[in-house]
Parts: C-alpha cells; structure tokens; sequence
C-alpha cells in the first residue's frame, strides 16, 4: 500500500490575525503554524493502515521552507518520508496541480488529505486532484477501511452518512472520527530528524493573486432586554437592527 | 474549567531567549537534536496533557484511590496514561541510547514535566517515581539486577518507588529500623539476596491496581551493621518477585520461565510479602495513592541487594536530588496553573468600579482592573515565573555537569549541589501563598468546588512537607551545602550573581535593579559569615533559624533569576512585534514588582537572623 498524505501549514486556530503590505500579505510574526486539523486525521489513518497492511506514507506539503517544522512533525508522527514543492500555495487549483504531477509520478494507491483546510476552508483540493489524475474522489471520508482493492468507506452526506465502496486508487478528503490524532512519541521525534524530506520545484505558476484581505466587522455590543418587555425587543429589532 | 494551565511562550522565552538550551547540541551526546527535536517534545507533552491528563484534574481528586480486597485501586484512567508514557518512551527519555533512551537534556524533559504536572499534578508522578527508582538502578545495581527489573520499569507495565519513610523514621531516617537479614546463613545460600522486615508509610504508588508489579527501591539496615545513618543499604523489593525454579544466582533463573502476564519478559511472579496495610486520605493530590506497607509480616519477603553494603543513603541522595528538583517543578506546575485560572477570572469577572470613576450608572469593571487584584497576580506571576526560570537554570546545569569533564563539570555540580535545596523549597513554601492568592482573587467562588483554584491551594500544601521538609533543606544549606569545599559553592554562587549585576548594568533602565541585587547580596553574604561565627561557640543556635536563612537565599536567588531574565527581556523588547511587546513588558513589570515587594523582605529577614536574642532556643517545652 503506497499512501500520499497531503498536509496544509496553516495558523494555529488561536492565532491573532493581522496584515501586512498595505493588507496584501498576511502577517506571519509571531503565528504558530500547525498541520490542519483534518490532514491530522488523514495522516492518523494512513499510518494505521501502514502499520495493518505494510507499505509506505508519505507526506506532501505545498509551501515555502518555513513548513518543514510541520512536515517534520508528520514524520514524527510515523511518515516513512516527505516531499515540499517549494513555493507559495497561492490557490486550490495550483496547489492541486503540484499534488497532481507529483502523483502522477510516483503512483499511489491511496492519496489522503484533509476534507478542507482551517485558513481559507475551500475544501476543492482534493477534487481538483482526482480530476487531473482521471481518479475517483470522495469527501468527507468518516470510516475508511481496505480490503485489497477495494476501499470501504463511511461519509457524511446531508442530514446522514452514507456506506460506500471504491476501487483504488482514490483521493479522499478526510474528516473525524477516521481515526484518533497520533502523539509523537520519543523513538518517533528522533528519528523524524533524518527520515528523507524531498525538496521540488513547482510546476505552472499560481493563477491568482490577493489584492487585499479585510477583517470581519467587530461584534456589536450585546444588549440584555428583560424577558416581560417583549415590545422593547420588538422595538429594538425593527427599528435598530431592522431585520422585522 | 480554566482553559490555560501553563504558558507555552514563557517555556520557550526561558529555554530559547534566556538560557539558550540549544546550545547544548553543541556537546557530542546531545548532538543528534535541535531546537526542532525540543519543540516537537513540548508538543507532544502538551498533547497529552491537554487530551489525556486534564480532563482527569477533577475526577482523580473526587474519587481518590481505595483500597479493596488488599489492593489500592486507582482511577481507572490512569491505566491508558501510564501506558502511554511508556509505549511512547517517556519514562526513559533523557537516558542513553544504548539503553533504549533518547538521551533528552533534563532543561527539555523538565520542561515537559511541567507541562503535565500543570495538567494533572497526581497523574504526573506515577512516570517520573518510576524513571527515579529505574535511575538508580542504573546508576548503581548490578547488571542483573539491571537487566531484570529495568526494562518492564521503561515500558511502564513494572510501577518504580522510593521506600524511606518508617512510622518513626522520616526527617531522621538514621533511625529506621527496616532490618535485612543475609540469606546466605540459610540452607540454601543466596549471596546479595536478603530477608526484609519492617513498615514503610507515605509511599507514593506504592500500590495500584494498574501496573503488573511495585519495585520498591527501599532502605533497611543490614544485621550486624554499623549503627545510623552509616548501616543503611539500599534494595530492591519487588512486590511480586520473580518465582524461583533453580539455578540462577541471586535465587533468579532467566532461562528457564515461562511466559505469565508481562508482555516482555517471560518470567513466573510471585508474592513477595509486601503488604498493603492502608491506603492515606490526604489534604490534596489525591489521585495518586500514598501506601502503608507491610514489608515481611510473614517472614517471606526478599531484598535485593543494590550497590555495595552500608552505601544505601549515599545512592538515594542521587534520587532524592533529583526528586528535589522535580517537586520544586510541580509546585511551580500546580502555582502556574493556579495562576492562569485566576487570571482568566479576573478578566471576565466584573465587580465594583475603579476607584477614580465609582460612577454607578457604568457598568461595573472587571476586577483586574483593582491595583490590589493586580498586586494578587503580580505577587503569583513573580513566584511562580521566578521558580520556573531557578529550576529550568538548573536543569542546565545538571545538563552541563552530565557533558563536561574535569573543573567546569565540578563548577556546574558545585552549583546544582548548593541551589537544590533552594529550588526545591523556594517554589514549594511560596506556591502555597500563590495558590492562596489565586483563591482569594476568585473570593468565594473560588473557596467552592466549582472551580480548580481550591484544589491547586490543596495540593501545593504537600510539597514544603514531602522530599525532605523545608526545616531539613534550611538545615542542609545553612549546615552543610554552604561550607563544603571551604565555601566554594558560594563563592560560585556569587559569582554567577556578580556577572549578571555587570550585565544588567550595561542597561540604563536596568541599573537600579543590579544596584539592589547588589546591595542584597552583600547583605546576605555579611549574614551568612554572622552565622558562621556562631558555629563553634554554639551549633543549636547557628542552626536554629536555618530556614529563615533559606528563605532569605531563596529570595536573592529568584530576584537573580528575575535580572537574568529583565535584561533579556530588555534586549528583546527593542526589536519586539505584537504580542511579544506585552511578553517582554509583562517581563519587566513583573521583575519590578519582585524587586518592590519581595527582594525588600530581605530586610526583615536580615533583622532577625543578626539579633542575638535565641527565643527558639531558650523556650522550653513546658512555657507552651
């Protein structure tokens, strides 16, 4: 079993957002980046199935060299090694199109990733990817299971889950509870150090470009209306909110 | 629940900003790491802390351990987290290679022990008792020994005490009375093994229900021995011991058994006439069981003979010394968790307005906006951040000690050697006052169960008592660390302050504060060669305020770390951004309120241990 995990460096879910460059860039000062929570189960789940079925993971990242502190982790976490395309993953579909190439190459049996990324949560990737492999994709995978060829799998459709079953290879975006995160451990976290990280060049060049980023509006202030002055809300709804 | 128990940015301020832990990679046995190796380590720690640890904060203090049927049962959670910690390596971590470790500096592991004793103080200690007892046996049994015991110890399925304490032997263990027989006298003869009999008490973990076995690393004076302190030794006693079938020396076969219940060695267990008498219900730290145990009542239980006869306290000292260091960290764990629950409350809590606007048509303010609330915190940010930076600087020495050879690995044990003392009962005594404040910021919220800060005031209170009592370690640096080597350690010691006084002194902004360390430390030092004097006219009065003297150390010695830690700050905060502007000014105010209401207490101090007047002395019994 050869299995591609493809993992995002994004902010840490605490993280104060700002900007920079006349609000172009975002600003990384001071920013704990970590893998996104839904590669987290990707990753968890392929090195279970590693460990069931033999074979390798490998994690791939799209990003500049900054993100080799979370690809190590991933390493620690069990990937046997890892492969970066150098540069910024400017958009989905260039961010796919280097998952593509790399794919292509190297043919794997299962490519996994989160369901959606935590920064800009577009959640395209992992269709975009199939799209350009000629594979199936399938997304949000809760339950993933391989007996062969044959891939079984739980997802969540709208208002339920659904069984399913694919051939591989596949490209699934992945959500809990398909596995528990995995921890470091010790033997992990030493050996992460020298586990083989390929470095590439990328392919075509990103198709957008960001012209300004703008926060969220602050919250308004909260106000508190007794509950026995039912018109005083009304009043407040209609004529300040202006949503009656 | 608090949602913060410790600060991650503050770890890594002290072990990257200030004491510059990568640096060690630069000494051959530390080599093979990074700043990225130590990262991944306190995430991993920080992991289980928040998944696996804090959950259980609440739940292991209101159902204490029991015991049943003759066995102590434990929080059932406790099994997955004592698993864990060995399947994942941490029980052995620092040590080498070669025997299966990862060899992580203490600086880094220490770190990461605070991060799970802010977690869940109880559930901490269960890992680290065994990493000690398995310590010294590596330090000092024989190979055999070694390889039997240490391996199941590594993994977490064998649990690993300290066994001391006697019902009239604790302060005074010259006057156990645990008693080892040879059994070489017997038919069958057993050289190093040996018949233990007597009480043990306040054993921590000294039984559960969630390890296959307790290896005891217990003291017993041999027959025939010298009397004291000198006739103590130091065994093993497994509860269960492996069954003999002949053959083996040390009445230990490790051919010829068979596979029973651990799943890495295959060896027959059986009881070894260790019994649990009673489990204690304590004050606090709750969760971790403390055992009375029975050791021989049937005349039945064996000991195995670790190092060589008559040296058992000399090898304990290097558990305990270690030991010391790790409750000076959990106090300093539990008081920064504290901490961070009272903060938290007192951001969102609004009462009353601030003094200058009592407008009663505003809303009221949130009460960390009162100076008196913002004194409470300064005074638990100043303990607990003060504690942290000593004993994160010890662990490199420690660390230092372990790479070096020669005079600068003498230098660095000469200083570990003499603050030891002070990192253990600095953190200890004044954690208690810091999870008091905490409470007293959350008022009678926080005198309820609805919130943690009452269970943090609790389990600080054992650590001024436990790894050698605060009178003890005033006795030990007064009577002994200060005078050994003809007072070399001290000299060291201010040596260490004089340099970060000229370089704090290179900061204008800095400069008064290096003036009152300054003026301080020839204070104590003129104290000090007081005391000294009094030693040959009159030792019982030398000896009798030996705690306030370790008092007054443990304050001079955090305001040096408060320097070390303001002039780093101060070079940071030039080039700073964001929330590190806050970082390194919180830094600053927070040096100052040290220097403003605790360094001054000095003086008071100072007061005393110069009069002449020996009340302690000269009171008798029967005035009370």
């Amino acid at each position: 079993m050869k299995i591609l995990v493809c993992i995002t460096n994004v902010p840490d879910t605490t993280a104060k957002i700002s900007f920079t460059d006349g609000d172009t860039k975002f600003n990384k000062t001071g920013v704990t980046y970590i893998c996104g929570p839904y590669d987290d189960y990707a990753l968890s789940r392929a090195v279970e199935l590693r460990d069931q079925l033999g074979g390798t993971v490998t994690v791939m990242n799209v990003g500049e060299a900054d993100s080799e502190q979370v690809i190590r982790k991933c390493l620690a976490i069990g990937a046997d090694d890892a492969i970066r395309v150098n540069c910024e993953p400017t958009d989905s579909y260039f961010v796919a199109e280097q998952i593509a190439v790399v794919a292509a190459q190297e043919k794997y049996d299962l490519i996994l990733m989160g369901r959606e990324s935590i920064d800009y949560n577009g959640g395209i990737v992992h269709g975009l990817v199939a799209q350009m492999l000629g594979i199936p994709s399938l997304s949000p995978v809760m339950k993933l299971e391989i007996d062969g060829n044959t891939a079984k799998m739980t997802r969540e459709i709208e208002g339920g889950k659904e069984d399913i079953e694919a051939s591989l290879p596949l490209v699934l975006g992945c959500q809990e509870p398909i596995a528990e995160w995995k921890i470091p451990n010790m033997r992990g976290i030493m050996t992460a150090r020298t586990k083989p990280l390929r470095v590439l060049e990328p392919v075509g060049e990103g198709l957008t470009v960001t012209s300004k980023y703008e926060l969220p509006a602050p919250k308004g202030a909260c106000k508190m209306v007794s509950a026995d002055e039912a018109e005083k809300l009304i009043d407040l709804l209609k004529n300040e909110a202006k949503v009656l | 629940m608090a949602t913060q128990f410790f600060s991650k940015r503050n770890l890594q301020f002290l072990l990257y900003e200030v004491f510059d832990a990568e640096s060690l990679t630069k000494y051959p046995y530390y080599q093979d790491h990074a700043r990225e190796t130590f990262d991944m380590v306190l995430d991993s720690a920080e992991q289980i802390a928040e998944k696996m640890l804090k959950p259980l904060l609440t739940e292991m203090d209101r159902k204490e351990p029991q015991l049943v049927d003759g066995k102590i049962r434990i929080h059932e959670g406790m099994r997955n987290i004592i698993k864990k910690f060995g399947d994942d390596g941490w029980i052995n971590a620092g040590f080498s290679y070669e025997e299966g470790g990862q060899q992580i500096p203490s600086t880094v592991l220490n770190s990461a022990a605070f991060i799970f004793q802010a977690a869940n103080y109880s559930s901490s200690v269960f890992p680290f008792l065994t990493t000690g007892a398995a310590n010294l046996l590596r330090s000092f049994g024989s190979k055999e020994l070694q390889e039997i015991y240490i391996p199941n110890m590594y993994a977490g399925i064998w649990q690993g005490t300290m066994a001391l304490t006697e019902p009239d032997a604790g302060s005074s263990l010259s006057d156990i009375t645990t008693t080892a027989e040879p059994t070489d006298s017997d038919a069958e003869c057993r050289p190093g093994v040996y018949k233990i009999k007597g009480q043990k008490i306040y054993i921590s973990a000294g039984d559960h229900d969630m390890c296959e076995n307790v290896i005891h690393l217990m003291l017993a004076k041999i027959k025939g021995g010298p009397a004291g302190a000198k006739g103590i030794s130091l065994f093993v006693v497994p509860q269960k011991r492996i069954k003999e079938t002949g053959g083996g020396s040390n009445g230990i076969n490790t051919t010829n058994i068979e596979n029973q219940t651990s799943n890495i060695e295959h060896r027959i267990l059986e009881d070894n006439d260790v019994l649990t008498a009673g489990v204690y219900h304590k004050m606090g730290y709750k969760g971790a069981p403390i055992a009375h145990l029975m050791v021989g009542s049937n005349d039945n239980t064996l000991g195995y003979l670790v190092g060589e006869p008559h040296k058992g306290l000399t090898y304990m000292f290097q558990m305990m010394n270690e030991a010391r260091i790790g409750v000076g960290m959990n106090a300093a764990a539990i008081g920064t968790a504290a901490y961070y629950a009272s903060l938290e409350y007192a951001k969102e809590r609004p009462q009353g307005r601030v003094i200058s606007d009592k407008d009663i048509s505003k809303p009221q303010t949130q009460i960390i906006r009162h100076a008196d609330v913002k004194r409470m915190l300064l005074f638990q940010k100043a303990v607990v951040e003060g504690s942290l930076a000593l004993l994160t600087q010890c662990g490199l020495y420690a660390d230092l000690a372990h790479v070096t050879e020669g005079e600068e690995r003498e230098y660095y044990h000469l200083l570990l050697d003499l603050l030891t003392p002070i990192a253990k009962s600095y953190p200890s005594e004044m954690c208690c006052l810091s999870t008091s404040a905490a409470v007293q910021i959350l008022g009678g919220a926080g005198y309820t169960t609805d919130f943690p800060v009452e269970q943090f005031y609790r389990e600080a209170r054992i650590h001024p008592i436990h790894e050698g009592t605060t009178g003890i370690h005033g006795l030990d640096l007064l009577g002994r660390k200060i005078i050994i080597k003809n007072g070399k350690s001290l000299q060291l010691f201010f040596e260490e302050l004089m340099k970060t006084i000229e370089q704090a002194s290179e900061y204008e902004s800095l400069k008064p504060f290096a003036e009152k360390l300054r003026k301080y430390l020839e204070k104590s030092a003129g104290i000090t060669q007081h005391l000294l004097s009094l030693a040959a006219a009159d030792l019982e009065v030398f000896l009798s305020d030996a705690t306030l003297y370790l008092e007054l150390f443990g304050i001079v010695t955090i305001a040096w770390q408060w320097l070390v830690q303001g002039i780093k700050a101060q070079e940071k905060l030039a080039t700073a951004q964001g929330d590190d502007v806050n970082f390194y000014q919180g830094k600053l105010a927070t040096m100052r309120y040290f220097y403003e209401y605790e360094l001054v207490k000095i003086d008071g101090l100072a007061r005393r241990l110069m009069s002449s007047d020996n009340v302690t002395v000269e009171m008798q019994s029967e005035w009370f």
